[in-house]
This record gives structure tokens, sequence and C-alpha cells, in this order.
């Protein structure tokens, strides 16, 4: 037989057996050389027998006195260890609020308002030119006042939504986790651009009659990343409290925030925010890491405020005509690739296994000192996570993540799919995903999930949870009537 | 009933629209085609009225959340008109795009006894919120329902709808359907989707010299000013009309029709001779496959009955008579295969201008519940674009006021209406006049 050469496949699979050959050797250094270690010594012990060990344990001539103050060193050690440890802190159960079928905006009747309201047909086009690439689908909801033709954005109104939102998720919460509203001790509310007085957060206090020395926060224009900047707050707080609970609410109000003029950047919240909220318990008791689904790993926050281009990326203002809304800069998705590069560098290191971490160091090594041409390594974060929350603010951003990331489609399917059934719900859409994957019966324990938010400022905030306990179908949730169509296929572009 | 001297503010006011989506979102590129029927219709619309008492499961709200669950059973009414193009016919054709149909939020600034009493043409006319078909139809809702509030809590929902999409049959059907969906109870006539129901046969006979007749009239150069009067009959007045007939096989349809026909014919002209009256009548049980009563669309037969009005009140209630209950199916279907004949010609003017009768008393309008026993306290149907000569719409009477009792809703023209409705031959049987013009 004529010598054929070697098909492409199997070098491919040779290069793949060696890569795993060499993440086992470097992730399990420690254990590859501990046993040998630990083996040779019991041999030895073993080879030596009980007489010897005991005469060379009489030769230490070890007295009372050096006993003691040894167990006190080891004890003291150990305390010390112990108590500067972080507090673990569990998320008991979190809850969405599921909207109600009757306020849905299907396509035809989103253009057909922007028809009657907009004046401007430019911006009409635009406009469903936009709805067309945007991943959303038939079922996303808008608040009551968005309904109108035109809207009636009135403070009784967003206050009606706020209503209907939180209180919604916090009821569902309640059922879910018998959580009574008088044992909260902490309380965060994050949503961005509706901030009344008295605050989200003492209506809460107000309507569930929670304690009088609750440490509440209402978190207000920190933008689509705020979930995650709560949910580090609330950690804060519950590494100096012992034995509490926090309640932190992310949600974002669309009623007020309507664009009624024409210019081209700003129009995008239009078509893409949609109503949703989230409601997380979280808590630091020992008695309710039984009970609660995931343990919280490291928070990493990153802002990129300090460069101005990034600052001015997303930001709120009045247009020409006096019309308030907030403005998308055409380079946000680059300035959201560096944001999220600075925030992988930090998180790397915390959550990459050492094999990755090694190769990453060796490249960047090469890089600095060998030959600057070497392509920059970038680390497998799929051996780091089994999930990933990628926040759904758009399609684009999704693409972006997924090509930078090199995450397969099943990786990011929670996050097209939440954007598809509940468009853009903003700090609460990592949750919504969340929900997504427990939903489709893919959390085992064990698993460990990177939820991934991007906002104003220009801020990328990172969480990564570790899954305490498999979560068995079917969930109770915003996707319990429909996960059994999920997932669909989005096309690139849907014909209006 | 008063009539105030000088014009009246509405009392009426609207102050918001919104759009109502289906519950359940429509399956991509799904359609509805309309029957030859449907397009002669399209210069038309039904606008029909129920108030109700206060309940507490009947407020907007609510209401507007049952609509939504009723819609989607309905996807040709949250669709959009749309040309088709597919088989180059070029016709309208309904795209189901799920758009929603348009509702309209009002109040009015007095309470429902009070207004039923004193309400003027106008302002029953402002409880069923219209809007033409603009410079676009893919954009115009086909239906529009408005939901008013009175001061005492009360309700009053008003149904527009082009009559190219439904009847009033229809209509009212669909607002059964939704009371229904409202109590979570079983829909009783569920819609039936079948534009081939008035496909012509496989031997049409494609005849109908009545509407030969119509179509050739040329439409009025300055339609006159139109307004309306409601005629409450109760079941007495109506046998007491029946007994004046001496005619035992008389329906009531035929009593007041008749008595309409020759009191307003009387006001046109002095002298009576031979005149002609076009009657739409309902035909879905008429046909030998009978249609449900839920067969989405238009099923009226348009045809004129002549009859000499010299002669007498009895003889042209009999005359009436005689024509309506000797409607052949053959004369039916001959009519839609003419109109089907025709259907790629510009619709013409279907009630009217010539005076027009509508039959709808045999279909029932008071069971739309919204409450469990909570029957409308009133209901109105008016046609829209029924210009010339005037339109008489006799359709049931409230359950309360007896079987025999009908509502009587004339349009006429103007100055005709305000003598009508002092008309001593009709007040002679004492109806409740109600929505009279504001004169």
């Amino acid at each position: 037989m004529p010598a054929q050469p070697l098909p492409d496949f199997s070098t491919s699979v040779r290069l793949k057996y060696v890569k795993l050959g060499y993440q086992y050797l470097v992730n399990h250094f420690l254990t590859l050389l501990l046993i040998p270690m630990i083996a040779t010594c019991v041999l030895e012990l073993v080879r030596r027998g009980p007489e010897e060990l005991i005469s060379v344990y009489n030769s230490l001539d070890l007295d009372v006195i050096h006993i003691l103050c040894s167990s006190f060193v080891i004890i003291f050690v150990l305390t010390v260890y112990y108590m500067s440890r972080p507090r673990p802190v569990y998320l008991v159960d979190y809850a969405c609020f599921k909207p109600a079928p009757s306020c849905r905006v299907p396509f035809a009747t989103f253009m057909e308002h922007t028809s009657m309201i907009c004046e401007d047909p430019k911006s009409v086009q635009f406009q469903t030119r936009i709805l067309e690439r945007s991943g959303l689908g038939e079922e996303t909801c808008l608040p009551p006042a968005n309904h109108y033709i035109p809207p009636n954005p009135t403070m009784e109104a967003a206050r009606a939504e706020a209503q209907l939102v939180i209180f919604s998720a916090i009821d569902d919460l309640i059922k879910k986790t018998g959580l009574q509203p008088k044992h909260i001790d902490i309380l965060v509310v994050n949503c961005s651009l509706f901030s009344p007085t008295p605050s989200l957060s003492a209506m809460i206090v107000n309507k569930y009659k929670l304690r009088s020395n609750i440490k509440s926060f209402n978190l207000s224009g920190m933008g689509c990343s705020a979930g995650l900047l709560s949910i580090d707050l609330a950690r804060d707080l519950l590494q100096v409290l012992p034995g509490s609970n926090a309640l932190v609410i992310s949600t974002e109000i669309i009623t007020p925030n309507f664009y009624k003029g024409n210019r081209r950047d700003m129009l995008l919240p239009n078509c893409l925010f949609r109503m949703g909220a989230a409601a997380i318990l979280l808590s630091n008791r020992r008695r309710d890491a039984t009970r609660a689904k995931y343990r919280l790993l490291h928070v990493v926050r990153t802002h990129k405020g300090a460069d101005d281009r990034a600052y001015r990326c997303v930001y709120q203002e009045e247009d020409s005509d006096g019309h308030c809304g907030i403005s998308l800069s055409k380079d946000l998705m680059a300035i959201a690739g560096d944001a999220l590069k600075s925030n992988i560098t930090t998180i790397g290191p915390l959550v990459l296994p050492m094999s990755e971490q090694l190769l990453f160091f060796f490249t960047l090594v090469g890089r600095k000192l060998i030959n600057p041409t070497l392509r920059p390594y970038i680390p497998d974060f799929k051996q780091a996570f089994e999930h990933f929350c990628i926040h759904a603010g758009g399609r684009a951003v999704i693409d972006e993540l997924q090509k930078s990331l090199q995450l397969s489609a099943e990786h990011v399917e929670a996050s097209r799919m939440t954007l598809h059934r509940f468009g853009n719900t903003s700090s609460s859409s990592l949750w919504y995903e969340l929900n997504y994957i427990e939903s489709k019966g893919r959390m085992k324990r064990g698993d460990r999930v990177w939820q991934i938010g991007f906002g104003s400022g220009f801020k990328c905030n990172s969480a990564v949870w570790k899954c305490l306990r498999t979560v068995k179908t079917p969930v109770d949730g915003p996707w319990a009537e429909c996960i059994h169509r999920y997932p669909v296929d989005i096309p690139e572009i849907v014909k209006l | 009933m008063t009539v105030s001297v000088e014009t009246r503010r509405s009392r009426v006011t609207v102050y918001a629209k919104s759009t109502a989506p289906s519950l359940t979102p429509v399956k991509p590129g799904k359609t509805h085609e309309f029957t030859a029927l449907d397009h002669s219709m399209s210069r038309h619309s039904v606008h029909l009225v129920c108030y109700y008492r206060q309940e507490p499961t009947v407020t907007m709200t609510a209401l507007k959340e049952s609509l939504c669950d009723v819609l989607s059973y309905y996807p040709a009414m949250t669709g959009r008109l749309v040309k088709n193009e597919g088989d180059g016919c070029g016709e309208w054709m309904v795209k189901c795009n799920d758009a929603g149909v348009r509702m309209v939020d009002a109040r009015a600034d007095t309470t429902l006894d009070e207004f039923l009493a004193s309400a003027t043409d106008e302002e029953e006319r402002q409880l069923a919120y219209w809007e033409d078909v603009g410079s676009d139809p893919y954009l115009w809702s086909p239906y529009c329902i408005q939901f008013t509030d009175f001061k005492d809590g009360s309700m009053a929902v008003g149904i527009s709808c082009t009559h190219f999409h439904a009847d009033p049959t229809c209509v009212a059907v669909f607002a059964r359907a939704w009371s229904e969906t409202h109590r979570r109870a079983l829909v009783t006539c569920p819609p039936f989707f079948h534009p081939w129901a008035f496909y012509p046969r496989k031997n049409p006979v494609p005849s109908s010299p009545h509407l030969s007749e119509k179509s050739t009239i040329p439409p009025p150069l300055h339609p006159p000013a139109m307004s309306s009067v409601t005629f409450a009959f109760s079941a007495s007045s109506v046998r007491q009309c029946l007994a004046d007939l001496q005619l035992s096989n008389l329906s009531p349809f035929d009593a007041l029709a008749s008595l309409l026909w020759l009191r307003i014919s009387s006001y046109k002209s002095a002298s009576l001779g031979t005149a002609q009256l076009t009657l739409a009548v309902d035909c879905r049980r008429r046909m030998s496959a009978p249609l449900p009563l839920g067969f989405y669309g238009n099923a009226l037969h348009f045809f004129g009955v002549k009859a000499d009005l010299s002669s007498g009140w009895i003889h042209i209630a009999s005359e009436l008579n005689r024509h309506v209950s000797g409607i052949k199916e053959d004369d039916v279907w001959s009519s839609v295969e003419w109109l089907h004949e025709r259907s790629k010609e510009k619709a013409f003017q279907m009630y009217g201008p010539e005076l027009t009768c509508l039959a709808w008393d045999n279909v029932p309008v008071y069971n739309a519940e919204f409450s469990p026993g909570a029957i409308p306290v009133h209901v109105g149907c008016r046609i829209g674009n029924a210009q010339g000569e005037g339109l008489v719409v006799i359709m049931a009477g409230a359950p309360g006021e007896g079987e025999e009792a009908r509502t009587v809703i004339v349009t006429l023209p103007t100055d005709l209406t305000a003598q009508i409705y002092r008309d001593e031959a009709i007040l002679k049987y004492g109806p409740k006049i109600m929505f009279s013009p504001n004169i």
C-alpha cells in the first residue's frame, strides 16, 4: 500500500491529546506531586515499624510546655486563618418578573405606533431597520403607559410600573424561599433611570413593612451593569454583618424614558429596552448553605470612566428639540471590548486553571522579550466556567463577546434566547439568562457560572457563582410556559 | 327625553388611544381572504355600542385583558389590509401580522341613566370612535374598541369596524365571545374563518337586477347631512301594532318596517305611489348548508321590495312578509355570483342611497354578558356611510321589555329626522325616544 499523507484530522487529534495531557499535568500538578510523596512517606513509615516511630518520638524529648505552646501556636494560626477568611455569600434563590402577555409589543404594533408618533419618516425607517436586526421576538413587553399613542410617561405611571415589576418579583421570591419580610437585614435596589423621592427601596420597605433598622440602599444612574454592583455591595455588607441576609432588586423602569425625538443615536433604547425585574436573596448564614442554590465566588468590577471616550459612550442628554434621551456612541463595541479585556485580565488569574494561566504567561513573556508579533494567547474560559450569562444588551454585544471569548453557540444560547423572549431588560437580564439555563436542566452541582454585565460609565462587571445543588426541572419562573419552544432559530433579519 | 334648544356641548371625552395585542402571537405568514360579499361592503362601517351597569368585574383594565385574550381566536381582526400580490389579482386581503386592534379610552360626564334618557344622536355616535382609512392602509386598524366610563361606574363598550371585515351579526357574535372569555366560560360561537363559503357554485348564474340597478346609480354630488333617532318599542307596543294590522302571520319586523317605510315616504313626498325599499337580511341560516353563527365575514343579502304605498299599511306589511319569507337560496347565490364577477371593480354604496332597511331582529344581541347575569342595559347599532334617503335598522330590544320588543334606529336626512320622531302615527304606539338629534 502506498504511503498516504496523514489526513488533517489526525494531526489535530494528536494536538488535542497533547493539549489535554498538558492541562491534566499542570492543573493537577500539586496532586501529582503530593501523591508520590505521600506514598513514599507511608511506605517509609510502614517499613520502619511502630517501635522505631515511638523511639523517634521519645528522642524528641518533648515536655508539657512544648506541647502546649505548639498546640497554642497551631490553634492560633488556624483561628486567625478562619477568622480572616471572607464569609461565604450564598444565593438562596432568586425570582424574575414575568410580564403579562397583554403587555406584549409585536413588531407590527411597534412600527405602527412609531409611524403614528414620529413625524420624521427617516427615523421610522431607521427604527424598522434596528428592529429587524435586533434579535428580539414577538413576545417582549413594554409597560402599559408605553402602549398609548403617544406614550403617557407620568410619574404615577412610572411608579405603577415599578410597583408592578418589583412587587411581583418579591412576592415570587417570598413564595419560593419562605422568606419573612421582617427578617430582611439588607435591602439594595438598583434602577438606573427612575429615581423618585422617596426611593424605590423606601417603597419596598413601606409595602412589605420591613424592619426599622434595615440597611437599605438605592443605586440609581449606574446603568445596565448595576445588578452586579448591587451584588457586590450586598456582599461587602454581608462581610460586616454576621448571620444576615440581603434582598437585592435589579430592575429598569421604562415608562419615563421614551425618547420622543429623532436623533438616531438616541432611538436604540426605544427599540430594545423592555420591562423586567429580578429579586435575589443573598445570605451568609451557615444554615442557608444547605438550601442555597449558588455561592458567590468572585465579583470583579472594572470602571473605564477615567477615559473620556468611555465616559461619553452612553450619555443621557437633551437633543436640539429639548427631548431627553440616551445617546449611544458609535464606538460602543470597541469600548466594550476594551473594558472586557481589562475585566478578564483581572478575573483570569482568579478563575482560570493553572494550565491556561501558564500558557498566557509564557505567551506574554514571549511577546515582550522574544517576538512581538506572536499572537496573544486568549485564555480558554470554557475551562473555567460551564455556563456564561452575557448581558443581553443587543445582538451586537453578544456576537462580539462570542467572538472574543471564542464561545460556542450553546454557551451564548441563554443570552440570545433571553434577548429574543424578553428583550433588553437591562440589569435584570443576567437573571433571566440564569433562569433559562436552569429551566433547560443544564445546571448541575459544582457548575460555575460567569455573569458579565456592561453599562454606562463605561463599566464592565463580572460575577462568578458556583452551583451548590443540581436544579431540577421544571423550574418555576418566567420561562416556565415557553421553555419547551426554545431554543428558536433567530434569523439575521426579520422582514417587517 | 329632553330636547335642548341650543346645541349642547358633548359630555363624552376621549382621552387616550392605544393598541391591544392578542395574548398569543400569530404564526407568521397567516392571511385571511375576503369573499365577494366582503368586497361589496367595503364602503361602510359597523358600530355596535353596549351599555353595562356597574359591576366589580367589569372595569376598563379587566375588559382590556379579556379583549387581548379573545383576540387570540381572531387573528384576522389583528391583521392589516394589504393587496394580494400573490396570484396577481391585486385584491385586498388581510395579512395577519399581529398588529392588534385600536383601543380608545373615554369618559362621559354623566350617569348611565341620565345618558340613556338625555343623550343626543351625536353623543351616542361618540361612544364608538372610528377613523376612516388614512393614507396608509397598512398602518390602519380595521377595528376600534372604545371604553367609556360613566360617572356612576357604568360602562359603554363601543365596537367599530369596517364592513369589509364583518357584518353586524359578526360583531355581535364577537362581543358575545369576548364576554364569555371575560367570564372564563366556554365560547359558544367560536369564529369560523371560511372565505370559500361564498365561492360561486359549479354552474354559476350571476344575476341580480336589484344590485345591477344600484351599481349604475351615480354617487350623489352633495350627500345630505344625516342624523339618527332611536325608537325603543316595548313588547306591548309591538303587539298593539300587530293587533292594528289584523293579519295573523305578520312578524314584528313586518309591522315596524312597513310602518316606518310608510311614514318616511309620506314625509318625503305628498303623494304616495309604488315605491321600492332595499332590504338587507342576514342569510347565514338561509343557506341549505347553513353557516354557523360564528362565520366571520359578511353574510347579508340585499334585495328590493316593491309595494304600492297608497294601498295602505296592511298591504305594505303583507308585501314585506311575502318577500322576506320568500327569499330563495338561488337568489342569494345569484347575487353572490354577480358580485363575484364584478369584485375587481370599485365597490358601490350598498346601504343607500335609496331607502334601505336592515332586518336584524332575528340575531340575539343582548347576550354579551361580561358579568354572569349582567346583560347590557341597551344595545345600539349604526352603519357608517349610509347617506342618501335613509337607513332603518330593526334589531332585537332589551329582553326585559319582552320577546317582541324591538329597537329601531332610523337614520335620515336631518330635516326628515326632525319630523319623523314627532310623527303621530309612530308615537301612537308609545315608543321610548332615545338619542334624538341635537336641534
